[in-house]
């Protein structure tokens, strides 16, 4: 019997998966989120509201921000995704400019819609290294937050933007 | 640091921005929350939920759901002890025959998944008896209204929460002579105002609880509480004896909500029992918006009347609490909010204000920030507004002249009689009037500030102030510990104390007073993890109490272990420990630095010392917040937009400018300012169940649509401890929603009170639909 199998890159390493309904392999229902948080322990990204209204779950796929929720992995084959853990230097720990300038601004509170803020975010500024606010302002508005961190959030990717134009 | 080094210039670390311990796991995703935690063996429990706002289970078959493979456990009301019933008085049962409202569990399941769970849930074969329900806390009061709870006449609770209030139940507060006072007042305004629909603070991370069952009476708690210590004692007392170690990590947010949990909690301690294994019961959105706990509902008709001058002088009020199916102990949030009211109208004499505690058939409704006072201000304002338009006079002054300060008494949640001490908030009044131009822009009661040439948009100001003298809640205590490094002659210092970090950055706060006393750089304070086994008692960041009760016990304990260092410091240096000082992880004498000796000298090796503090509760320093605004109105639309935005306060001395600017920000969200303009639950009238059940019929401001915002904090050196803060905290929306209210009226001329003010509001409010 021929295995279906689908192939993710993730964060640079190439994972191949196997597909249906039997014990350890990935049957059709189940999201990116579910593969990425339960399979691989990528827990970064979060899960919240479960039907893409939220954010919390964004990762970027073939340089695009998606919710991770939103799509079932069977779905995904071929797909290069980049999540919140992917960011920093594996090698030398040095953080994203996006992970530095949301320490340096302090651009947080309770930190659990934090990573799909900056995975949107750094999927805007992979297209686009300088965004205008308004840029910006849209760019997030699929992230929900609740502590109200936007300002400060603002404050670093404006920063951010500003830089060597 | 002694006495009079407490001073804002000797500070290296307090006032100044530093960047929180868990920010680098915060920002690359390794901090851990609930969800992202698992324990061997682990099985996910489930709910079947009533579709029912009230209904009686006649019959329920689990059989098949049992057979399902990977089901370790199916419970039902025929499982479980009757008597284990959650609530103040104990009153509902953890699963119960009758159902109070849509949503309430009827049935519980463990299984290996959560897909096998929900399976199983489907195989339940259960008939209900729909029974009348009521959703109205007025309504549920009235003679022949649906009752909930045979012990509850009318739907009325029982007042009073014991450990809140140690001489008796607080419920109804009565000073001076109310009619004579009225008789004495100049402009009086009387009428009925609802805050009733219920917002959701909507927390991006559900609530849920890993319960383990250690045997006996133990069991462990994992769970995504912004108290460990809160929930320990809330759900001890379900199942009395049952002890309880909590443990907490990284919550994504709460905002007050995510406290006792114990729905949660004893849900999962139920399913742990019956099958020793640990049981994870963790809420889908869904189930957090229509099971979870909301803003208590809230109506209150109320006689306000003033003197010639706009001092408030007699207050007449009724003040009906809607807590949804059961109360987790609101009677503490209505003596708080009895509290409250009495702080925004201080010189005030003569009072009547009564309060009756309602349950109805709706999800349960209990502590969100601002905490009864919340609720109750965004009535209470509107009449005091009311009474001030009566009047002429300007919101500003009237403010300032009935605020609480320094000498003022008050009766606060315990019902005992207290006295303001040190506070006095009318320079931060001012200076926040100035700063958001205030005199430029105040017109008059019903006055634009503002109209277009085409006479479509108006735009009007508007202002609320709120305090809460809980900032000096519960007893806490904490230990600081010296730990001499391994090599070297360095140190760590371990601070012991319950904080869960929930999003205000509290940990790293209470980090930066131990480098400050202890004179050594913040990166080498260590905090415990926020377990109740572990560490000395604390109620956690509730009530805004984190600035002064956490830092008055840790700033203690350091002074504690301090003393300690330079008794054992004697004989090396040969004077008095007033004549020491600490520096470079040693003590050293002041007036010859030279003469130095290591803590790790003095202490005996491979061991630490340990220095203890606490706090005592004390209600005599309440915080202030005062909020300015600008909306602009379509009077053709009826659409709102929030355009400008200013928050008030004199925080005493400030921990972290960054955290506190967040914290002003903070009252737009999390069910604040935006219940004034579209922040609701809406119940259907004929199914009674909550239709904004989701991420997306329920409403919330979105990135690309925030106002200018500005703050103005004072940081006056009250005394309150030894750093001499005072905090901000919950309140910084509390009086938001009112403020808008009352920008809205101001910018159409017509008095709005109907929250949330959304467009079909200010149509009928401008007569332009029925």
């Amino acid at each position: 019997m021929e295995v279906q199998t689908i192939t993710l890159k993730i964060n640079g390493t190439d994972y191949e998966f196997s597909v249906g309904n039997l014990f350890g392999q990935i049957p059709a229902r189940e999201t990116l989120s579910q593969t990425l948080r339960n399979r691989l322990g990528l827990t970064g990204s979060k899960e919240s509201c479960d039907e893409g209204a939220c954010g919390c779950c964004t990762v970027i796929m073939n340089g695009e921000a998606v919710t991770s929720c939103m799509l079932l992995t069977v779905c995904c084959d071929g797909a290069d995704i980049i999540t919140i853990e992917g960011l920093q230097d594996p090698v030398t720990g040095e953080l994203d400019p996006i992970q530095q300038s949301f320490i340096d601004h302090y651009a947080f509170q309770c930190g659990f819609c934090t990573p799909g803020i900056i995975m949107s975010a750094k999927a805007l500024f992979m297209k686009n290294p300088h965004p205008s606010t308004d840029e910006i302002k849209d760019a997030l508005s699929g992230n929900y937050c609740r502590c109200i961190s936007h300002y400060h959030v603002f404050n670093a990717l404006e920063d951010l933007a500003g830089k060597g134009k | 640091m002694y006495g009079d080094d407490y001073k804002p210039e000797n500070y290296r670390y307090v006032g100044h921005n530093t960047p929180r311990k868990d920010a680098r796991e915060i920002v690359t995703g390794k901090a851990t929350f609930l969800n992202d935690f698992s324990v061997p063996r682990m099985l996910i429990g489930r709910a079947l939920r009533s579709p029912y706002a009230h209904a009686m289970i006649k019959s329920i078959d689990v059989s098949e759901a049992k057979k399902l493979n990977g089901v370790a456990a199916v419970l039902t009301f025929h499982d479980v002890n009757p008597n284990w019933k959650m609530g103040w008085p104990p009153t509902k049962p953890i699963l119960g025959q009758e159902l109070m409202y849509a949503g309430d569990p009827a049935a519980l399941v463990a299984a290996e998944t959560k897909e096998i769970a929900d399976a199983a849930i489907a195989l339940i074969k259960i008939e209900y008896e729909e029974l009348p329900a009521v959703i109205s806390g007025l309504d549920a009061v009235k003679d022949g209204a649906p009752q909930l709870y045979p012990e509850y006449k009318n739907n009325i609770v029982t007042p009073g929460y014991p450990p809140f209030q140690k001489d008796g139940p607080f419920w109804h507060l009565i000073k001076g002579d109310v009619e004579k006072g009225f008789e004495d007042c100049a402009f009086i305004a009387e009428d009925t105002v609802e805050f009733e629909k219920m917002a959701s603070p909507a927390a991006p991370e559900s609530p849920g609880a890993i319960a383990r069952w250690e045997g006996g009476d133990d069991f462990t708690i994992w769970a995504d509480t912004q108290s460990s210590y809160i929930l320990k004692i809330l759900n001890s007392s379900v199942i009395m004896g049952s002890n309880l170690d909590v443990h907490t990590f990284n919550v994504g947010g709460s905002y007050g909500n995510k406290q006792s949990m114990v729905v949660q909690v004893m849900s999962a301690v139920l399913l742990s029992l019956k099958t020793n294994r640990p049981v994870k019961v963790y809420q889908t959105k869904p189930e957090q918006m229509t099971c979870f706990e909301t803003r208590l509902g809230s109506q209150v008709h109320a006689r306000i009347g003033m003197d010639k001058d706009g001092v408030v002088k007699a207050i007449k009020a009724e003040w009906t609490v809607d807590t949804g199916c059961y109360s987790n102990a609101t009677q503490g949030q209505v003596g708080v909010g009895i509290g409250e009211a009495q702080l925004v109208m201080c010189k005030c004499p003569n009072w009547d204000l009564d309060t009756n505690l309602v349950v109805t058939n709706k999800q349960p409704a209990g502590i969100v920030r601002g905490y009864g006072g919340q609720e109750l201000n965004s009535c209470l304002s509107l009449l005091m507004g009311r009474t001030m338009r009566e009047g002429g006079f300007d919101p500003v002054e009237c403010f300032k002249k009935n605020y609480v300060s320094d000498g003022d008494r008050y009766t606060w949640r315990d019902g005992r009689e207290w006295q303001a001490h040190s506070v006095s908030y009318i320079k931060a009044i001012e200076a926040a009037a100035e700063k958001f131009g205030w005199k430029d822009k105040w017109k008059g009661w019903g006055v634009p500030t503002w109209t277009s040439e085409d006479g479509k948009l108006v735009r009007g100001v508007g202002c609320g102030i709120i305090g809460n003298a809980d900032v000096g809640e519960d007893n806490t205590e904490a230990y600081v510990r010296v730990v001499p490094d391994l090599f070297g002659d360095g140190a760590h210092v371990v601070l012991q104390t319950n904080i869960t970090e929930s999003g205000m950055g509290q940990r790293s706060n209470m980090a930066k007073l131990v480098a400050e006393v202890m004179n050594i750089p913040y990166e080498k304070v260590e905090l415990t993890p926020a377990e109740t086994k572990i560490n000395p008692t604390g109620f956690g960041l509730c009530g805004s109490r984190g600035t002064i009760t956490y830092g008055h016990a840790i700033t203690n304990a350091c002074e504690d272990v301090k003393h300690k260092l330079m008794k054992l410091a004697e004989p090396y240096l040969e004077v008095e420990a007033d004549a020491m000082e600490l520096r470079d992880y040693g003590v050293c004498c002041k007036a010859r630095p030279g003469k130095f000796v290591t803590w790790k000298k003095l202490i005996p090796a491979d061991l630490s010392l340990t220095g203890y503090g606490k706090h005592i509760e004390n209600f005599s320093t309440p915080n202030f917040f005062i909020v300015f605004l600008e909306v602009e109105v379509n009077k053709e639309t009826g659409r709102v937009n929030l355009i400008k935005l200013l928050g008030g306060s004199d925080s005493g001395q400030t921990l972290d400018p960054a955290a506190l600017e967040m914290q002003v920000q903070s009252g737009i969200g999390s069910a604040s300012l935006d219940t004034a303009l579209f922040e609701e639950h809406i119940i259907d009238p004929a199914i009674k169940r909550t239709m904004t059940y989701n991420m997306i019929e329920y409403k919330w401001r979105t990135f690309n649509n925030f106002p200018e915002v500005d703050t103005s904090i004072l940081q006056s050196q009250f005394d309150t401890y030894q750093f001499k803060a005072v905090g901000v905290g919950e309140i910084a929306g509390a009086a938001a929603a009112s403020a808008t209210m009352a920008a809205i009226s101001n910018a159409i001329g017509i008095q709005v009170a109907q929250y949330p003010a959304t467009p079909d509001v200010i149509l009928k409010a401008l007569g332009k639909i029925q």
